[in-house]
């Protein structure tokens, strides 16, 4: 029998778990009591088990939607299309919301996606890199006349505004609190979450009116406070912007959502 | 050429026992950490780290190194192994003799290499250039294997043995494995044992598995058996004061229940095993 390298005897068992090519059986040796399918479909099936439990652990709703089997069925087809190039398993489920919008038959259930992503979003603002929370003093020692040019920095844990056509967080909640089951509904409005954590390690998140959404969505790309204010004229009578604008300022610092001014320049 | 200094009796540190762990101050001489659980950005992970690394000695376990992988090693792991390092202090940092995966691909299992010279030739100069980069000796595990490839001309031993001799770095025996990779394998676990070069030996590792008859699974999900017990045993006779810990990866139970496999242990090897001053 030709020699076979390192490289070529891992190629074959990888081939072997990632699609089930047989040739690697030439390279192994079993016995009567215990035979090479056993063996190997005890690599297989461990394989399959520690990664769908990964994508179990990630997205614990998605898994209750579809139940035990549904998810089994979704795990095996997503390892296939996206197997883990991650040092971490942590990351192994970060394409499952493209996923699972655009592979039939889940994309038929729009919901599924938007669970899968406000759950990775949850899982961003878990581990995501500590900040303290910009304290009120800091704040209020600006003087009026550069208030205009200020630029605010935003907790590194703070994802992504979500924006869910779908009564996704209500479903969340009550698999979460494991209570009676509720429908999915579609929402008569969009609605637009933030996802953060605050300093007492605490996963937060909070659904915010439109007027704020775009506020806090220019704010955290960087725009200064008066051009925010100049936009919010779409919602919002001019007479009452200064005081709406510095009511989301105000919750911004309650929430801890803010961990630095930027400049004041 | 010389071990580190012993810890003594350890356990696994997981996430079910930080808050029990920082309430009440357990006698447990040390922790060892699984490092990837941590090689993330900030949260409660980490911040439960630095507290509980305050308190207890640490080591540092990996399962992502891929020491006996074709690929390149990956350079970016290694980084950030070592900044966690520098973070936190651990005593050693070790991994699994084994690869994980090639052309990029992670399977995240522990997979076998063939006993051949040449896996020993690669992994050897692997490790060099690990211990080179981390500045420090590392400890490799011996794993439980389902598969033995035509090509081995080595036993298991030998080759562990003759990878720590050429690399110049230490081994965490883990008992369990031992008595797992022998029902599987037809080998005596004393045989293992006798083979394995004892002044290389710095840690021991102590686990449940699941038995079926006619072959073993590593599950680490369950208690210690009586064999695996009286293996420790025998393994303490042979290597003398070397830390040991017990590994429970799932199915985690009360921290009581652990304390209570440690006591065993303790029962076990009494004095023989036991913190040393470091550089004592
Ligand atoms: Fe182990």
């Amino acid at each position: 029998m030709a020699e076979r390298s390192l490289r070529d005897i891992q190629e074959a068992l990888q081939r072997h778990l990632t699609n089930g090519d047989e040739q690697v059986r030439e390279l192994i040796v079993g016995t009567p009591r215990f035979p090479i399918e056993t063996r190997l479909g005890i690599y297989s099936d461990a394989y399959r088990l520690r990664l769908i439990e990964a994508l179990s652990d990630a997205y614990p709703a998605v898994h209750t939607l579809l139940g035990d089997e549904g998810f089994a069925a979704l795990g095996a087809a997503y390892l296939e299309a996206h197997p883990s190039s991650y040092r971490s398993i942590r990351w192994f489920g970060d394409q499952l919301a493209h996923f699972l919008a655009e592979r039939p038959p889940w994309r038929d259930t729009p919901l599924l996606a938007e669970m899968a992503d406000f759950e990775w979003a949850l899982r961003g603002a878990f581990d995501a890199p500590d900040a303290r929370p910009l304290e009120r003093e800091t704040l209020r020692r600006i003087p009026p006349e550069r208030w205009a040019g200020l630029r605010l920095r935003f907790a590194p844990s703070l994802q992504a505004l979500r924006h869910h056509h779908w009564n996704t967080v209500a479903l969340w909640r009550a698999i979460e609190a494991e209570s009676d089951p509720i429908p999915p509904q579609a929402l008569p409005e969009v609605e637009t979450w933030a996802i953060w954590r605050s300093a007492d390690q605490r996963t937060r998140y909070r659904s915010l009116p439109v007027d704020e959404a775009w506020a806090l969505g220019q704010m955290r790309e960087g725009v200064d406070f008066s051009s925010v204010c100049a936009g919010l004229v779409e919602w919002i009578d001019e007479a009452h912007i200064p005081a709406r604008a510095a009511g989301f300022l105000h919750q911004w610092l309650e929430d801890e959502l803010i961990a630095d001014i930027d400049s004041v320049a | 050429m010389s071990r580190y200094p012993s810890l003594g009796y350890g356990l696994g540190l997981r996430k079910e026992h930080y808050h029990e762990i920082l309430d009440t101050d357990p006698a447990i001489d040390w922790f060892e950490i699984l490092s990837e659980n941590y090689l993330v950005p900030g949260g409660k992970p980490r911040y439960f780290l630095a507290r509980i690394a305050e308190r207890y000695p640490l080591v540092m376990h990996g399962v992502s190194l891929s020491i006996g992988s074709t690929d390149p090693l990956d350079q970016d792991y290694l980084k950030q192994l070592k900044a966690l390092a520098d973070e936190i202090e651990p005593r050693w940092i070790s991994d699994h003799l084994c690869w994980t995966g090639i052309n990029g691909l992670n399977l995240h299992d522990l997979l076998p290499l063939p006993y051949t010279e040449e896996a020993i030739a690669h992994v050897v100069e692997r490790v060099m250039r690990v211990q080179d980069y981390l500045g420090r000796r590392i400890l490799l595990e011996n794993v439980s294997s389902y598969i033995s490839y035509a090509d081995s001309q080595l036993t298991e031993w030998e080759f562990l043995n003759a990878i720590s001799e050429r690399a110049d770095c230490l081994i965490l025996l883990d008992i369990n494995n031992i008595h797992v990779s022998a029902l599987n394998h037809d080998f005596d676990p004393r045989a293992y044992l006798e083979g394995i070069a004892g002044e290389r030996v710095q840690q021991f590792h102590l686990a449940g598995h699941s038995d079926f008859g006619d072959y073993a699974i590593d599950t680490h999900d369950a208690g210690i058996i009586p064999s695996v017990w009286s293996l420790y045993e025998q393994a303490v006779e042979r290597y003398g004061n070397v830390s040991t810990m017990i590994e429970r990866d799932d199915n985690i139970p009360p921290l009581a229940d652990l304390l209570a496999e440690l006591e065993q242990a303790r029962r076990i090897a009494g004095d023989r095993i036991h913190p040393e001053a470091a550089n004592g």
